[in-house]
């Protein structure tokens, strides 16, 4: 009650009273701003194709700790529609300790702005809040060395508005007594929760289960071929909440088959770098993904052309739109891009350069184009699309210790 | 600008949406760095730093906003004060209790339209203004919506007709999608603001929202926002949340903050605009009026 006197009974302020109020049009007072009178005579789903990959883990225990700072900056394009612009900043670090064991963690955080896949197409609130969606992950891993062998073991965390993960997983290493060898295996588990901000999705949730196992062979001094395959178990909540009608099956496995050879150039001191990845899954998606890369040190300098090509075929059950073709009650249905039939190229180029002291900086910078009829290898007939575009910028600063 | 901005337009080629994008942002950044208050090199701060000092010359855009914001003062009775930023030295919304109603009063004496002097333009000098001593102005509830307003007319200019702007929550609809339907916007829930409490739909026109979970604390068991009322210096006491739609986003944001200023006489106040508005009251009930949806 004193708090309220204190609230209404002081009306007063500098210079006396205020004056009683006065019916003015505020539209007729807006009309006089420079230029907003002439104002008045007058589906976007745009997807972030998941184009990083994770890095290759280091074979032995680290000699020194690494700091870095990146900064991410992706924006995309649809002819006539709308675009969307993510930054990330991300944080890494790599230290050893104790000998023989390290520790590692990121953390990064995307602000998205723009055509995110909102069921509305934008939202109204107090300033600040509202378009944006923040997606903050960090995760940690911890690994033990052994004279032919490490084993580690992976904590990680995801949060967006909508969405939380966790997932925890332990792989192991193995090598032959000469090296040349190397055996890999690992299991993981995840756990989302999905609570869209439409209401569609709540309290839904998602598990997990990938397995892993694969073998790195030193064929010869110049060259060393990997083989990784995956299996993946899940059930839960696959739709998409933000689309009016999208009903996926509660049951997806994965299977993904991923081969890389890499071999040095004597002559030139560089690095051919060839990745062929085969992905099948239960929703009846095939794709295959190429990559490769050319790593030519100069000097103090590494620059690293890259060129990678994808191809998948449609899910059994995605439908062209417009809604409701091929709609069927009961049935599976989606009509997202992403389950379509498609092809991509992604070109892009890495600088990179240490300076004295530990310091290194890089540049990255990819240009990603999709198209419906690239689908060359699962061709079906998915109509086509507008084609999608992407530019991708990073710049890195790191520190070794 | 401080807040997360997008834009979503439908245009007939990619180089037009990029050369529409371009028109819409260097629109927005010049607004921004017109009339920022953290700026030192801004209109605004040139006004401030001149208070009790010579009258400051102003450009006509400033001038005419000026006006506008002199409108929104008698029209509120006072309550719509661009002068009142000076409370923010006294109300930290970060320490978590209210200042002592001494250090209140003590402000007030620093705030008050009627007590800045302007001079009207004249075939011998451009328009001015003075401040007192110790005064400030800033365009809060008016720069942002004003920024929306002409970053639309950027993107006509640019051949664009459909698509929307929207600054942190205050929007201005450029036209409706290329097929024809409006816009469907969500009003974000003002006691959880990552949730939505209602939408609407909007192919032309302004909308924006005004609410007390923009910036508040908690104190003894009641809640301080940030809207403070200029007269008394303490925070306003009504509705959640107000949204309003209007044919501008300016008059939409006025409107809407002013609304909130009259706390439980909101409604009263929205009544007589004649303006279509979803006022959400102080138990969390949902009033509205001839809302598009």
């Amino acid at each position: 009650m004193h708090e309220k006197r204190e609230m209404n009974d002081r009306p007063r302020n500098g210079a006396g009273d205020a004056p009683p109020p006065d019916k003015i049009s505020l539209l007729s007072a807006a009309l006089a701003l420079p230029g907003l009178a002439a104002t008045l005579l007058s589906t976007v789903a745009a997807t972030l194709p998941a184009l990083l990959s994770s890095a290759a883990q280091a074979e032995e225990p680290p000699d020194h700790s690494a700091i870095d700072l990146k900064y991410l900056y992706y924006h995309d394009y649809q002819p006539g529609e709308g675009r969307m612009r993510i930054s990330a900043p991300s944080f890494h670090l790599l230290a050893p300790f104790a000998d023989r064991w390290s520790v590692e963690t990121a953390i990064v955080v995307d602000a998205i702005s723009g055509a995110s896949p909102l069921f509305h197409d934008t939202l109204s609130g107090a300033s600040g809040l509202g378009v944006n969606d923040l997606r903050k992950a960090g995760d940690v891993k911890l690994t033990r060395y052994f004279d032919r062998g490490a084993v580690g073991m992976q904590f990680a965390y995801s949060t967006e508005h909508d969405y939380v993960s966790r997932a925890l997983s332990v792989d192991a290493r193995l090598s032959t007594p000469d090296n040349n060898t190397t055996f890999t295996a690992g299991a993981g588990h995840a756990e989302d929760d999905i609570d869209s901000v439409n209401l569609v999705a709540r309290g839904q949730h998602k598990r997990t289960t990938d397995l892993l196992a694969g073998v790195t062979q030193v064929l010869t001094p110049n060259d060393i071929i990997q083989s990784n395959l995956t299996y993946s178990i899940g059930h839960g909540y696959y739709s998409d909440p933000y689309k009016a009608i999208d009903v996926r099956p509660d049951h997806r496995d994965q299977f993904a088959w991923l081969t890389r050879w890499n071999h040095y150039v004597d002559a030139v001191d560089g690095t051919l770098r060839l990745s062929a990845r085969y992905y099948h899954d239960t929703f009846g998606i095939r794709a295959l993904a190429l990559l490769t890369e050319w790593v030519q040190p100069v000097a103090s300098w590494t620059i690293t052309p890259s060129l990678r090509y994808y191809t998948q075929g449609a899910s059994d059950f995605y439908r062209d739109p417009p809604f409701p073709q091929g709609f069927r009650i009961g049935e599976p249905y989606s009509a997202d891009q992403r389950l379509s039939a498609f092809g991509a190229i992604t070109a892009g180029v890495k600088l990179a350069k240490s300076f004295a002291g530990g310091w290194r900086a890089d540049f990255k910078a990819e240009y990603y184009e999709q198209r419906n009829d690239w689908h060359h290898l699962f061709g079906s007939d998915s109509k086509p699309l507008k084609p999608f575009k992407a530019q991708f910028y990073q710049v890195g600063l790191g520190k070794d210790f | 600008m401080a807040s997360p901005a997008e834009v979503r337009i439908d245009a007939a080629s990619e180089g037009a949406a990029q050369h529409a994008f371009g028109a819409i942002q260097r629109e927005v950044e010049r607004i921004e760095t017109k009339y920022s208050r953290y700026r030192p090199d801004s209109v605004l701060s040139d006004i401030n730093r001149n208070a009790g000092g010579d009258p400051v010359a102003l450009d006509e855009e400033t001038a005419a906003l000026l006006d506008y914001a002199a409108a929104c003062w008698s029209q509120s009775g006072g309550l719509f004060d661009i002068t009142s930023g000076v409370l923010r030295s006294v109300w930290d919304f970060k320490r978590n209790r209210p200042p002592r109603p001494e250090e209140v009063d003590a402000v007030l004496a620093r705030i008050g339209w009627q007590r800045v002097r302007r001079g009207a333009r004249s075939s011998a000098s451009p328009a001015s203004i003075a401040l007192e001593a110790g005064m400030e102005i800033d365009f809060g509830g008016i720069g942002k919506e004003y920024a929306a307003d002409r970053a639309m007319a950027a993107a006509v200019d640019a051949g664009i007709r459909h698509g929307f702007v929207n600054l942190g929550g205050d929007i201005r609809v450029i036209g409706p999608q290329a097929d024809g339907r409006p816009w469907r916007i969500g009003i974000v829930h003002p006691r959880d603001p990552e949730r939505t409490i209602a939408h609407l739909e909007l192919g032309e026109g302004g909308l924006a929202t005004s609410g007390d979970y923009e910036r508040f604390f908690e104190f003894e068991g009641r809640r301080y926002c940030h809207l403070l009322n200029p007269r008394t210096g303490w925070p306003v006491d009504g509705p959640q949340s107000v949204s309003v739609v209007a044919p501008l986003c300016t008059v939409a944001g006025s409107c809407a903050t002013i609304a909130m200023l009259h706390g439980d006489g909101a409604d009263a106040y929205l009544r007589e605009q004649g303006f279509a508005y979803l006022l959400i009251d102080r138990d969390g009930k949902i009033l509205q009026e001839s809302l598009p949806r």
